[in-house]
């Protein structure tokens, strides 16, 4: 009996190790609470603790394992010492007018080239993606119980933006989160950025200034997430539906296997079991569909962004070029208009400033017959 | 960035390759060899803005799957040692990581017990050095995953095969608890056979009786075989008379077929209007080189331009104000010069033409 319960464990084991399903594309399925558990086993302690052994304690530690001569452990920190490895005092910013390495052969006929093209140094997507990644870099906490705990597992998520529109076709226009293992699949959830959760419904053409705050997330809350065969639905509020019941409907009608249910709030990642690489779903606004794919799961590092309270964490976005106003071409459109005898298309965009000015006059008086919709650019996010 | 895969790769294994001639695995070797190829400009440059992040994290996962199996002690070692020197040089802060999956940990292990136990102190230290320096992530997978498209882009990985011990397929498959279970399994078959019949029937001998050790022989007659062929083939790399000869054989071999594709067969007489013609072996190796070239879609933008060109033409003059702004044309931009795009590949596509 005890044998056939050491065989289970390993079994167990055996199976929580990641391998590759398909050879790089995805892994096999595992249970990431486990797999964290088997790493922490393997561990020593030390090598994943936030701060630095003392290297004298090393040191210590290095000679009485193997044996050696404090003298010979001198001897090796002279010859394998990192300083050794640079070549004199070079600029690093400079090519070697006569490169050996291939790489620096290709990299130079590509600097080449590029001194030939005339473009702005820093261009404006560039600053952002800077600014995003000072938010995080090498953050601590400033209280200590935000500290991530040690040995947490850190989960990356790429997070597919639906074929919205004509000029997503082509490119895979993603987001890139990083959550914590023992977060709830609600947090993955908030952080998610759609635009299809800020629209606005109405016609407001007759009363522009009494456009309502409220946007479809906070009207329309029900979400899930469909993770191996589970769907896992918001229900935090009272006026959360399962959503998923149309889904799981059909299928039941054409003869798939049952799919379970889930709560969101309930679960953390820990308790999923899933595959590295594989492409999982998100639906929310009912029918807003994003594809999203694990891409990484590791332990924290001493030089991640350790505060708790910034995760999920946005780490890449796609950038979208913004629509401006047809009118000044400057500022970006926050209406739109259809049925409209004065605008030049149908349906047209406009800022809220030549929106107010070409449709209305001093008193505040529809001018004209048309119909007025809010906009929300998709690169609101931006 | 995945341009500077193969690059890399080509600049690794030149220094592997180097490392393994010295038929050392001391860091004062591979120390020599990176000072001698001067391997920490490869992260020099001009940067462009996150690109040196970027190629760290390429050239860390390029060369980390020399540090594990199936690659010989050796290799693993001077993987190691490359790791380490640029782990160490890279130019980002904070630094790159080097990716380790649970399942090649094991490996680890086992390369840092079998490093103590044969003593190498360089090995340990730098190996430690890394730990403490917490250079690694402890992760699910060697690389992220991310349904990338399937490109043929040698990201798939190739085994360079001079650093991997000559393969011994035959002798994986006959160990000795294998032998054990055949004569295991023999016995018992002699013994049935035995109890069956009273005396034993000539016929019934399809067996050799010496079966196990007869095996045994064979397969260490092949590795006796296989070490000598391989010693010999190094010792007369160049002038060997079994190069020669192969060489030789190769040649007339090459030659009886440049005889038989050289006579065109006579179509028959109802198809002479479609007589064969011979093609020399160079051009037609050209023609299936010239892949037809994607013809792309022109971009949205150029294809509106053309619309309201032409549209444009067909009303008014220059004058016209846009269709789709309200504002007029304040003047018309003269056709850019079209800008020749960059050639990662210059050996490819600039074959012979």
């Amino acid at each position: 009996m005890a044998e056939g319960s050491v065989l289970m464990h390993e079994d167990e084991q055996h199976e929580n190790v990641p391998a590759f399903e398909f050879v790089n594309v995805n892994s096999t399925e595992f249970h990431i609470g486990t797999f964290r558990d088997l790493w922490l086993e393997v561990l020593n302690p030390e090598v994943y603790s936030h701060c630095a052994t003392a290297p004298e304690v090393e040191d210590v530690e290095f000679i009485e394992e193997m044996g050696i001569e404090p003298k010979t452990l001198e001897e090796l920190k002279h010859i394998c010492g990192a300083d050794s490895l640079k070549r004199g005092h070079e600029d690093p910013d400079s090519l070697p007018s006569d490169p050996h390495l291939s790489t620096l052969k290709l990299r130079k006929r590509r600097q080449d080239y590029k001194e030939t093209l005339t473009r702005d140094t820093l261009d404006r997507h560039e600053v952002y993606a800077n600014e995003l990644e000072m938010i995080s870099v090498g953050k601590k906490p400033e209280s200590p119980g935000d500290l991530i705990p040690e040995g947490e597992m850190v989960l990356t998520f790429n997070i597919m933006y639906p074929v919205l529109f004509q000029r997503f076709k082509r490119v895979r226009a993603f987001q890139t989160v990083h959550v914590l293992g023992s977060q709830r699949l609600t947090e993955l959830r908030d952080a998610i950025c759609c635009v299809s959760d800020l629209q606005v419904f109405g016609e407001f053409s007759s009363t522009p200034d009494m456009v309502p705050q409220f946007i479809s997330k906070d009207h329309y809350k029900s979400a899930f997430f469909f993770f191996n065969g589970t769907f896992f639905n918001d229900t935090r509020f009272p006026e959360c539906r399962d959503i998923s019941e149309t889904t799981r409907e059909w299928a039941r009608s054409r003869g798939f296997p049952h799919f379970r249910t889930a709560k969101m709030e309930d679960a953390s990642f820990y308790d999923l079991r899933m595959k590295v690489g594989f492409p999982y779903y998100y639906t929310h606004q009912g029918d807003c569909e994003h594809v999203l794919i694990l891409t990484d799961i590791r332990l924290v590092h001493q030089d991640d962004c350790l505060d708790v309270k910034l995760y999920p964490l946005i780490t890449h976005k796609h950038r979208v070029v913004t629509r401006k106003c047809s009118v000044c071409h400057l500022y970006i459109s926050r209406w739109i208009t259809s049925s409209d005898a004065l605008a030049p298309t149908d349906p047209c965009l406009f800022c809220d400033q030549c929106f107010r000015m070409f449709h209305y006059d001093d008193e505040g008086n529809k001018l004209g017959d048309f119909l007025a919709y809010a906009y929300v650019d998709p690169g609101t996010f931006n | 960035m995945e341009h500077f895969r193969e690059p890399v790769k080509t600049d690794c294994e030149e220094l592997l390759a180097r490392f393994q001639a010295t038929e050392s695995v001391r860091y004062e070797q591979f120390l020599e060899i990176w000072r001698d190829m001067n391997f920490s400009s490869i992260y020099y440059g001009k940067p462009e803005p996150s690109e040196r992040r970027r190629f760290a994290r390429l050239i860390l996962s390029v060369v980390s799957p020399y540090f594990f199996p199936p690659y010989t002690f050796q290799i693993r070692v001077g993987g190691l040692f490359l790791l380490y020197g640029l782990f160490n040089s890279q130019l980002v802060t904070p630094r790159e990581k080097i990716r380790v999956s649970l399942k090649d940990w094991k490996d680890v292990m086992q390369f840092q017990r079998d490093a103590v136990n044969a003593q190498h102190y360089d090995v340990v230290y730098i190996f430690r050095k890394l730990l403490t320096d917490k250079a690694f992530y402890f992760t699910a997978m060697p690389i992220p995953l991310f349904y990338r498209e399937k490109k043929e882009d040698g990201r798939k990985m190739k085994i360079c095969e001079e650093f991997v011990d000559p393969s011994s397929r035959p002798q994986e498959l006959v160990t000795t608890d294998m032998l054990e279970e055949i004569a295991n399994i023999h016995e018992h078959y002699e013994g049935l056979k035995k109890s069956v019949f009273a005396e034993p029937d000539p016929n019934l001998d399809l067996i050799q009786k010496n079966l196990v050790p007869k095996l045994n022989g064979a397969i260490l007659t092949y590795s006796n075989w296989q070490w000598n062929r391989t010693e010999s083939e190094q010792q007369d790399d160049e002038e060997g008379p079994s190069n020669q000869e192969s060489s030789r054989r190769a040649q007339l071999l090459a030659s009886i077929k440049s005889r038989s594709y050289g006579q065109a067969v006579e179509a028959s007489k109802s198809r002479r209007h479609r007589q064969t013609q011979l093609v020399p072996a160079a051009e037609a190796e050209f023609s299936l080189k010239v892949t037809p070239k994607k013809k792309r879609k022109p971009s949205l933008k150029t294809r509106t331009q053309y619309r309201f060109n032409t549209q444009g033409n067909e009303s008014e003059g220059l004058n016209v104000t846009r269709v789709w702004c309200m504002s007029a044309v304040k003047e018309e931009k003269a056709p850019e010069k079209r800008k020749k795009k960059f050639n990662w590949n210059p050996e490819k596509s600039s074959d012979p033409t």
